[in-house]
């Protein structure tokens, strides 16, 4: 069993890798790169007429999202050049043409010319600014930004992750101390966070930066933070709260200390000064609001308790009473709800709703009111309930026939008994293998609800992001749900051996 | 009693060989048992109304979503059912009628285009996947990697990737899809391939691709539609809603999704809802009546419910 369970972790890590490789691979290669701008037009507006500063604005961004690197004259004399400012001479020529129009041109010195044919040798592509000077580009092959992303994607913090050359004196050490609040907690100064290890009053309680996963950047939407921050960190405005500081002080602040960062000592300011005594001043905010992963988790999890509340009943009810009115009723049901695309349903209880007033758009009432919840939640579950109660009559009508009932029937057991303690028992086994899917699923959301509700969760990220262009943010969504899903479904298969022994995963038989 | 009572009868040899089994055709009973249903029967017409409208009003029609040639002719605009217009016009005067025919024929087409790739090439791979081992052991790796991603992340990422259009979201719709028919199938080989009348074809010499033919694809036709009844309406529920968030089809193709996520706008409007609700009900109405004809359908053609 143990080998079996190895294997099938070890095989489950291989295809996520390799889902995530494939969709890298096409997201980078297959999508025109010039669509990541088509977002950020504010930026692009800002530069307008300046072409050399558009170029440079573009390939920056291209290096840091790992399309390619991008190198400029300085860099290029640096690293190729024995004489530094000879090569960074950039001369100017007027040029007038026929029609007595002055263009300018730009010529390079000898070490310049050097440097430029050393790195196109080096499979460098070389361009020249619009206003002189001369910048070289390398496209990264599809293989490469795997790598890349890859190689970046698991951070380890160590004692040694800070690099502030202001700061040569900064200790170098784990310990267990105590936090601002005086719980104790696992910190470490000269780790790129604070705490390493440490307890509060939110999910999961434990949280730990030993190891954390880095996907890149958001880009063009949600700029700059990584795009695990866009989904995790909370929404709405500062939760500004009484606080004591790191430093003893207390005050009015926003600023969740577990999980501050190493701030630079040439950009500490006097802010910071007033809360802290040392560099880790870099901290995230708490926010009124939950987390886009959290928002669609209270839909998820509070749907799916209905949905299991509906459908089992009324599936057992449909078995009892097979070939009558309840079962016919059920099958109607059920037909309907497969048959009917999500969209038209969502759309017709949307009606139903609004008729009785509940807002038709999550934001309409925000957060705060319970009004924007019922509607979701009950769509949400509703769109579940058809396959729970087709599978759950099909199991328990499959058992119906089996030896044991008949055994029960003729020791003079009830109907109702029978079907209360001996046949739901057993057709719940297989339900319960997808009840771990379901579950961990929640945080994904429901795509279509949360984008016609609005609701600013995981679900609606996917497509928001996609129509933004935001490839690392599509990257991220993809690894993150293909994980999920893949190891819910082996966690479903041996919560299946827990409740029926009988059930062996590795069991030798089936088709050899 | 005497013997002049009696006649003499000649003695038919052929006579021992007959049978007395009532005449059974398979494909009659079919029929008999699909008829059966006034339900069935009022959905297959339905669906093909539909299905007619859909793909012979575009050919006459030749509506072009792009084109908004009223859109300064006020007395076209919102001109609510009437005989004229049986659908109504929308703000920029365009005939509802043309747009949602060329919209549902464009949403079919898609849906049943994706449906015959999903299931020829389910069929074929299944048929031999349940007979080689060889091949089982790579495919059922595949099938558990691929059957564990969810479908919707699948298909946006792709129809991302391609770029929107109507051959790339047939393709991102039945990219992956054929390897859950394929499995399907499969199991249903399985289990009928180590039958003894199988290993009796064997003994005698057919050619596997005879016996998968020959001996285990009639007994297959009912799984085959079932696995088509669920495909169609699911299809049409993917296209209309990737095309509802805006990443399905272009602007420049007619598509129930597009316009159901158009005039969602006059969803609450009194007097223009009609633009929503047209799109919303057809679009279920298609998918449920094509689904109620092909569970029917699937059941006709299973045998065992052919005993009286």
């Amino acid at each position: 069993m143990k080998k079996y369970v190895l294997g099938r972790v070890i095989r489950a890590i291989i295809a996520v890798f390799v889902v995530t490789a494939i969709a890298i691979i096409m997201i980078f290669t297959m999508i025109p790169r010039e669509n990541i701008f088509r977002d950020d037009t504010a930026q692009l507006q800002k530069l307008n007429g300046k072409p050399d500063d558009i170029t440079i604005y573009k390939n920056n961004k291209w290096e840091q999202l790992g399309y390619l690197d991008f190198v400029r004259q300085a860099e290029m004399c640096q690293t190729e050049s024995d004489d530094y400012d000879a090569c960074m001479i950039v001369n100017e020529h007027t040029v007038v043409n026929d029609n007595g129009i002055e263009t300018k041109e730009y010529t390079y010195s000898e070490e310049g010319e050097k440097v430029i044919e050393a790195y196109t040798q080096k499979g460098y592509k070389v361009q020249y600014f619009v206003y002189g000077g001369f910048y070289a580009t390398k496209d990264y092959s599809g293989l490469e930004i795997v790598f890349n992303f890859f190689k970046n994607l698991i951070k380890i913090d160590t004692p040694s992750a800070v690099q502030d050359p202001d700061n040569p004196d900064l200790e170098r050490k784990i310990y267990i101390g105590t936090d601002y609040n005086g719980v104790p907690a696992i910190m470490c100064s000269g780790c790129e966070h604070n705490y390493l290890l440490y307890f509060d009053g939110n999910f999961p309680f434990i949280h730990q930066n030993f190891i954390s996963l880095n996907f890149g950047q958001s880009y063009p939407t949600y700029q700059n933070p990584s795009t695990l921050d866009v989904i995790n960190s909370s929404q709405g405005s500062l939760d500004n709260r009484e606080q004591t500081y790191p430093n003893g002080k207390t005050g009015n602040s926003a600023d969740n200390f577990h999980t501050c960062t190493y701030k630079a000592t040439a950009s500490l300011d006097h802010m910071d000064a007033n809360k802290f005594d040392d560099n880790y001043a870099n901290c995230k905010s708490y926010y009124t609001y939950p987390s886009m992963v959290s928002m669609s988790y209270i839909f998820g999890i509070i749907a799916l308790v209905l949905a299991y509340a509906i459908a089992i009943p009324a599936g057992v009810a449909m078995a009892r009473n097979k070939g009558k009115w309840p079962d016919k009723i059920g099958i109607v049901y059920v037909n309907i709800m497969i048959a009917l695309p999500s969209l038209a349903f969502i759309y017709f209880m949307k009606v139903l709703g609004f008729r009785i007033g509940l807002p038709d758009k999550f934001p309409i009432l925000g957060f705060d009111n319970i009004m924007s919840y019922i509607l979701p939640v009950i769509i949400l579950a509703l769109m579940s309930t058809a396959s729970l109660m087709i599978w759950i009559r099909r199991y328990m009508v499959d058992q119906t026939n089996a030896d044991y009932v008949k055994f029960a029937r003729s020791k003079g057991l009830s109907q109702k008994e029978i079907f209360r303690k001996h046949i739901l028992k057993n057709a719940i086994i297989p339900i319960v293998n997808g009840i771990p899917s379901s579950i961990i699923l929640c945080i994904s959301g429901s795509v279509i609800t949360e984008s016609v509700f609005a609701i600013p969760g995981m679900g609606k990220m996917l497509p928001d992001s996609i129509k933004a262009f935001n490839n690392n943010m599509v990257i991220t969504l993809t690894f993150i749900f293909t994980a999920l899903s893949i190891f819910s479904v082996l966690i479903g298969d041996l919560l299946m051996t827990v409740v029926d022994p009988r059930i062996q995963l590795d069991a030798k038989g089936g088709n050899e | 009693m005497s013997d002049n009572r009696f006649e003499f009868v000649k003695m038919e040899e052929s006579a021992s060989e007959h049978l007395s089994a009532p005449r059974y055709s398979y494909w009659a009973s079919v029929f008999r048992k699909f008829f059966s249903s006034k339900v069935v029967i009022t959905m297959l017409v339905i669906s093909a109304v539909i299905m007619l409208f859909s793909f012979i009003h575009p050919l006459f029609s030749h509506y072009d979503p792009t084109s908004q040639g009223n859109i300064n002719d006020k007395t076209m605009s919102f001109i609510k059912p009437c005989l004229e217009y049986p659908f109504g016009t929308d703000r920029t005067g365009r005939n509802m009628f043309d747009a949602v025919w060329a919209s549902c024929g464009n949403s079919l087409s898609i849906a049943l285009i994706a449906t015959g790739v999903t299931t020829t090439l389910g069929v074929i791979v299944g048929a031999f996947w349940g007979f080689s081992k060889k091949l089982d052991k790579i495919m059922i790796e595949v099938y558990n990697v691929v059957a564990n991603i969810p479908f919707t992340l699948v298909v946006m990422v792709l129809v991302y990737v391609m770029g929107a259009g109507k051959w790339q979201l047939i393709f991102a719709l039945s990219c992956t899809s054929w390897l859950s028919t394929a499995y399907f199938i499969r199991v249903q080989v399985m289990i009928i391939r180590d039958r003894e009348y199988n290993l009796a074809s064997k003994c005698l010499g057919t050619k596997t691709s005879t016996i998968i033919t020959r001996n285990i694809m009639p007994y297959l036709t009912s799984i085959i539609v079932t696995s088509i009844a669920r495909d169609v309406p699911n299809f049409i529920s993917y296209e209309v809603f990737l095309s509802f968030i805006g990443i399905g089809l272009d602007v420049t193709e007619p598509s129930l999704g597009r316009m159901v996520s158009d005039y969602v706008q006059y969803m609450q409007a009194p007097s223009a809802s009609y633009l929503f609700w047209i799109p919303v009900i057809l679009c279920a109405m298609i998918s449920v009546s094509l689904y109620i004809v092909g569970q029917a359908l699937a059941d006709a053609t299973d045998p065992r419910t052919h005993m009286i």
